[in-house]
């Protein structure tokens, strides 16, 4: 898997971002399939350093691109489990009043990627997802 | 890179990409707001969750005085996030 290997730490984001658009720049990728791309990432890798604050090892991501579409694996060797496929339910149509900040990444992921799968044994989760180009009737 | 500030007219602009690393610094300005304000995103190129928490949390301290943010120029990506999110509902918003 030719990835690259990013330090647990929300300040990695900004080298996840020009590692991951470089692959999809460069392979000439839909703005909007980047755009999702982007969220995508940031979110599960914020979730994985956010619940295993403690752990060590970096996380590897990974960006393929194909027929148009992207997919991404992230493998974190230092996870705690936890389910991103599991719906979490968010009432989006809550009142102000009632909307708790929180809880809408996993939220958005589950609605604007093609597919989501999560595996976790001893330790070690990947998270694979795709997204494509979407397609209009003409 | 992100960049929140004040524009000559009073509006608050947002540029670049509003990620977890950068939503701080859109805490900082956000939270000193204690009047309607209208934050133009024209030139918001990307917003993730963790943007979307201080917005939120912004609107919903405002609206306890009767206030609340309006935000105007977004783009179709970013309008695409409002909406899956139900952001349409709570925020007075306008697209490019």
């Amino acid at each position: 898997m030719a990835g690259q290997s990013f330090k647990r730490s929300i300040d990695s984001v900004a080298g996840i971002y020009r590692f991951s658009e470089e692959i999809m720049a460069a392979a000439d990728i839909d703005e909007s399939v980047r755009f999702t791309v982007h969220l995508a990432i940031e979110e599960l890798f914020v979730n994985l350093v956010s619940y295993n604050p403690g752990a060590e090892h970096d996380i590897l991501i990974d960006v393929q691109v194909a027929n148009n579409g992207v997919v991404v694996t992230i493998v974190d060797h230092d996870a705690a489990e936890f389910d991103v496929t599991k719906e979490r339910p968010v009432d989006t149509g809550a009142s102000l009043r009632e909307r708790k900040p929180g809880g809408l990444g996993l939220h958005l992921i589950q609605h604007m990627v093609d597919t989501l799968e999560y595996d976790y044994r001893d330790g070690r989760s990947r998270i694979r997802f795709s997204k494509e180009p979407e397609t209009r009737d003409v | 890179m992100f960049e929140i500030d004040y524009a000559e007219n009073g509006e608050i602009v947002c540029s670049g990409r509003l990620d977890a690393a950068q939503s701080a610094k859109a805490e900082a300005l956000l939270g000193r707001l204690d009047t309607s304000q209208t934050l133009d995103f024209e030139r918001l190129e990307y917003i993730s969750s963790a943007g979307l928490a201080i917005l939120l949390k912004t609107q919903k301290r405002l609206s306890e005085s009767g206030a609340a943010l309006r935000i105007i120029n977004v783009n179709k990506h970013i309008y695409d996030i409002f909406r899956y999110s139900g952001f349409n509902a709570i925020f007075e918003i306008e697209t490019l």
